[in-house]
This record gives structure tokens, sequence and C-alpha cells, in this order.
């Protein structure tokens, strides 16, 4: 099962919609959650946002207060999250 | 079984291969040797748990009497699953746990064969539809550019004349007060500080209403789905297919979506996605083309906003297939999984949110960087540069802002609007892109002519303040309709130009032979497409590297010029 999200992720032309991986492997939403949770922990997808989440001093001279990081900016945070398959391990 | 009416259950254990099971036996059997152990754990738990590298308990059983015995068992376990199954053993293990549940569910539960869609599902069917998500997606951004400059153009009549009506006439008597009527003081504060920021302030219900559309679709969800949509184009032409969601991020400012390129792991992805960034039409270019559409195409203000935002996509995605053909070529894309949110009914206090924060950071760079700004050029456009004159009493061609521009105006003769007005709006929009809009209402404001000001007191003015906005907000509900294209203002007169507007129309027709409408076109252009603003390159040096950075600079000063040039020439060839 594990294997089979990383399988799909593989050979999908084009990004994976999270919705349309559960359908197509028959499993709850939050199932398959869990299971990105796992691989994100493993080590073998990324959560994208996490890994920018170092904050930005050009913000801060920018905006009126300082840089959030990321997962805060409004500017940022309206986007979809998403998660890479990391090729070298793959 | 069954006692006294109770259903007793036996509970099911997780069955695993027959090779894990085999080697959870060995390893709970030499922890079954260690009295230690087996006095708090139950030996199969624990193998499975030492097997899945529980650190805390691993240090557990090594302090306990017989645990080597327990920890070589272990590893030769580990060694042997590794070598049959290729992947570490936890992975194994949870693996095979999944698939116990995955039969467990799919045996007791039954679900209707056809599984009804939810309404996110019904809805995705249509929005995110392989030749429909691309139509809706540029229909849906052709309604927020309505709404933008339709909706809010009576609040941003208000607010122009709130500061050139009474804030104007309250400064001007304030400094009367202290003596300083007449002097080079009051020139500043009228012709510098409330002509420049008040420039850019005016156009704050504009923004606001792009961005309350923004938000509305971003908080029902659709703006992830938009993404979505776009990042299969992107990859269908040959682009990282996760490029166009900081692009999207650099609709609002292109600063964050600098940021956001951080998303892509790869760095060539990362290099090519910021330098594609900057071509999406950030907020602070909004009021550019507001003024310039306004006074130049009225009837079209919604429809030509909407043509230079696409413009920038397209500009962006050729340039992003060019470079990837040649400078970024043959980079392994990398696969990714996307998360949409529910659809949502918009929150109100969200959407309060995302409005306050953009346009406070709008509104921040008008009281730093735009209120500097417009006085170090007010101070250039005072200062002479011949014996003509004297400080704050030349003539604004031969001032020190005059002459510097006007030495570099011929490089837009060929563009249509080479004079040294417009120049020097383009040299200090590198500050900030709000700025030309601020410069161009300082250089053109020197030359209209100052009616008598008929005399208010502060009551009238505050009572003025009061029934415009009332007419103001009455006009915005009006122009709602306008959306669908039915005019309630048809029996009003329309509104006259300001002398501002007919400043900027005069000096655009007389620098391209009486063909302003393009040359105003061409400037627009111009405006989407140069060199970003300087907190933008900031950005791209940390991001991309002084290099990239310059490649930036200088490649999207020659794009903007080349479109301009292309515009403005082409439009001669066709209608001149």
């Amino acid at each position: 099962m594990l294997q089979q999200v990383l399988q799909e992720i593989k050979q999908a032309q084009g990004p994976v919609n999270l919705n349309d991986l559960a359908r197509k492997l028959g499993v709850e939403r939050s199932a398959l959650e869990g299971m990105i949770q796992f691989w994100v922990r493993k080590g073998r997808l990324t959560d994208d946002i996490l890994e920018a989440e170092t904050p930005h001093d050009v913000c801060e001279s920018m905006c009126s207060n300082s840089c959030p990081g990321p997962s805060k900016c409004a500017f940022v945070m309206s986007m979809p999250r998403t998660y890479s398959l990391r090729l070298d391990d793959s | 079984m069954t006692v006294a009416g109770i259903v007793y259950t036996r509970p099911i254990g997780v069955q695993y291969s027959r090779e894990i099971e085999a080697e959870i036996e060995r390893v709970s059997a030499v922890i079954e040797q260690v009295p230690a152990l087996t006095s708090t754990y139950r030996p199969r738990w624990l193998a499975i748990q030492l097997l899945e590298n529980d650190e805390a308990l691993q240090t557990e059983v090594k302090a306990a009497c017989g645990g080597a015995r327990v920890m070589a068992a272990l590893e030769d376990s580990r060694v042997r699953l590794e070598q049959l199954y290729g992947e570490d053993v936890d992975i194994v293990l949870a693996d095979h746990r999944y698939n116990f549940v995955n039969n467990l569910v799919h045996n007791v539960l039954i679900r209707p064969s056809v599984e009804r869609a939810n309404v996110s599902d019904r809805i995705d069917s249509i929005v995110t539809h392989r030749w429909l998500g691309i139509p809706i997606f540029l229909a849906l951004m052709w309604v927020v550019f309505k709404v933008t400059t339709d909706i809010a153009a009576p609040y941003l009549d208000w607010v122009d004349f709130v500061i050139s009506g009474p804030i104007t006439h309250w400064t001007v008597g304030l400094l009367g007060l202290v003596g300083l009527n007449g002097s080079w003081v009051e020139s500043l504060f009228v012709d510098g500080i409330i002509a420049g920021v008040g420039g850019v302030l005016v156009f704050v219900p504009v923004l606001m209403s792009l961005y309350f559309a923004l938000a509305i679709l971003e908080d029902s969800g659709y703006m992830a789905r938009a993404a979505f949509v776009m990042d299969h184009v992107m990859q269908r032409v040959g682009l990282h297919g996760k490029s166009f969601l900081p692009m999207v991020v650099g609709f609002g400012c292109s600063v964050p979506g600098l940021y956001a390129t951080r998303t892509l792991e790869n760095e060539r992805d990362r290099i090519l996605t910021g330098l594609l960034v900057p071509f999406m039409s950030c907020g602070a270019r909004l009021p550019v083309y507001v003024l310039f559409a306004a006074i130049f195409f009225p009837q079209y203000t919604g429809l030509v906003i909407f043509g230079l935002y696409l413009l920038g996509i397209l500009v962006a995605i050729g340039l992003g297939i060019l470079l990837k053909g040649t400078l970024f070529k043959g980079k392994e894309e990398t696969p990714f999984l996307i998360e949409l949110p529910p659809y949502r009914w918009p929150n109100f206090k969200t959407i309060c949110f995302y409005v306050w924060e953009r346009t406070s950071t709008f509104i921040h760079n008008a009281w730093t960087l735009i209120l500097v700004t417009s006085i170090v050029i007010w101070f250039l456009m005072a200062t002479p540069t011949s014996n003509n004159g004297s400080f704050a009493n030349t003539d604004v061609n031969s001032s020190a802002f005059g002459t510097i521009s006007g030495a570099m105006a011929p490089i837009f003769k060929p563009l249509g609007f080479g004079n040294w007005q417009n120049t020097g709006a383009l040299i200090t929009g590198f500050v900030a892109k709000e700025v030309v809009v601020s410069t161009t209402a300082l250089v053109y404001n020197v030359e209209i002519v100052e009616g008598e000001m008929v005399p208010t007191t502060f009551l009238e003015d505050v009572v003025e303040v009061g029934t415009s906005f009332v007419q103001a907000t009455v006009d915005t509900f009006k122009s709602v309709p306008l959306i669908f294209g039915i005019n309630l203002f048809e029996a009003e007169e329309e509104p006259e130009p300001t002398e501002l507007m007919t400043a900027i129309q005069a000096g655009f027709n007389s620098t391209s032979g009486g063909y302003g409408t393009l040359a105003a076109l061409a400037f627009m252009v111009f405006v989407l497409l140069y060199t970003p603003c300087m907190v933008a390159v900031a950005a791209e040096r940390q991001e991309l590297g002084t290099k990239w950075m310059w490649l930036s600079i200088v490649g999207q000063f020659a794009i903007a010029w080349i479109a301009a040039f292309i515009v403005f020439q082409g439009g001669l060839l066709l209608f001149g």
C-alpha cells in the first residue's frame, strides 16, 4: 500500500491530485494523508512548504512586519500544499 | 462466543508475511530468555518494536542483562529482511500493516458500487477539466479585473477628491498659519509629498478590490485548482509542473513569489522559475495600468488590464520554453503530489485578513519608499542645472531631474514615449513600481496651470468628504451590474478627465506624433515586462545569485523594450 503511493506519484504524467490518488487506491483521503506523512518522516517525500520555511530577510524590508516564513505568509499560504518525490532515494 | 447476551469477539492480530513472522519468532524466542524484558513487555510486541528501530526500547534492551544477545539476533533478522525486501524493515512492516488494514476494511465495509461524488468532486470535474480548466481560469480572471476596475472606480474618485481637495487645503492652511504660504516648503508638501504619495494612495481602493476578488477565489479553494490546471500546462510545454505555484504568488508581489521558488528542490528549476516570476504582473503595477487605461482606453479598462496580465503569463511561458531548450536543457522532472483543499464558502474574516495583509504592504511602501522618493524627485525637480532660475523657481525641463531623464529619453523614442517625463517615471519605477504613478503625477502636475482655489471652511470640507463618500458607496452598488454589461449610469454624463489626465494624454500625443493611445499601450507593456523593483532584485540576488540577478535586470529590460517596440511600431504599420 505504502509502496503503491510512491509508485503512483512516480508514474504519473504531471502533478497528482491527492483526492484522485485516494480514489484510485480505494482508500479514504485521511488514510492517504497518514501514508504521506509516513513518507515525509522517512524522507522519501518532502513537504515543500516546510522545506522552504526559513524566513526571508528581503521580505522583512518590504512588509510592515517581520517575515513569518512561508507557511504563514499571506501571499504563500493560499497556495496548495505540495509533496515532492525525492528522486535520488526512490 | 456469546455469554449472557454479550458477544465476545477474538481480537485479530496483524499477520505479516511468512518471512517476517519467522524473523519475529526468532527475535521473540531470544527475548523470552531475558526475564528483565519479559517481566515488562510481551516478547512479540517488543520484537516488532525493535525491528522497527524504536531507539528508546533499543537503549533499554542494551542495558538489560542478556540484552546483547537480543540485539545480535535483531541485527541478523534485520539484515535478512532487508536483503529479501530491498527496503528498510520499518517501512516493510508499516507497508504490511497498511495492507492488512486495507484488506480488513474491504472485507467488513460495504461501499456503494458507484461512489457518489461530493460537491467538491463535481465542481472539480468541470474546473480542472483538461479542456475547460484554462478557459474557466481566464474567464474568472477577466471577472476579477472587471470587478477591480468597475467597482473600485467610485472610491478611487473619492480618495482622489479627498487628497487633492480637503487634505491639500488643510495642508496649505496649516503652512499659512506658520507663515510658509507661497514658499518652497509649501511646494514641497503640495507638489512633492501630496502629489507623489497621494497619487499612489488614490489606488488603494483598486488594490483592495483586486485583493478582495483574489481572496474570494483563494478562500473558496479555486486558486489552488487554477495552479493545478496551469501546472499541467507548464508540464506540457516542458517546464517544471510546480513552476506555476510561485508564479501565481507573483500576482500579489514578486518578492514572495521568488521566495516561493524554494519549494522547488532542484536548483536549475528554482533558478528558471525565479527568472519567470517577475513577468507575473504584481499588484504594484496595477495602479499604472489603471491610470493609463482610464486615460487612453476608458471604455475597455478591465479588458486592457486583463490583457496585460495575460501577456505577462504568455511571455513567462514563452521565455520558459526558450530557456528550458537552451540554458536549462535536459533536466529531469520531479514528480509531486498536490493537496487541493475542499471547496467552501469564503470566510469574511479570512478575506478581510488577506485584503489587509496585502494592502498594508502597499500602504507601508507609500509612507516609506514612495515618500522618500517623492521628496528626492521634488528636490531634483526644484534644483536648476544652469544659471537659469534658482532653487524651487526653475524651469522643470532644465532641472536636475529633467536633465538626467532627458539624457536617457532617446532610448524610448522608438517606443513612442521618449520624453523626460516618461523616462523619469520609468527610472524611478526601479524603486517600486507604484512610483511610476507618483512620478508621473509629479512631473505632469507641474505643467498644470492651477486655477483659483475656491475657499472653503473646515466644516464644509468635512461635510463634503462625508457626502461624497456616501455618493461613492451608492455608485459602487450601481457599478455591480456593469460586470454583466448593464450600465445604470447611462443617464448621467461621462466624467470629465482631470487636468492630470489631460496633461498625460497631451504628453504621449506629442512624443508619438499623435499616436498617444498606441504609445500608452507600449508604455504599459514596457511597465509590465521591464526590470523588477529593487526589493525584487535583492530577492533575486539572494535566491538566484548575482549572475542570474544581472541576467534578469538586463534581460527583462531588453524583452520589455522589444515588446514595446513591436506594439508601437507594429501598431503604426497597421493603423498609421
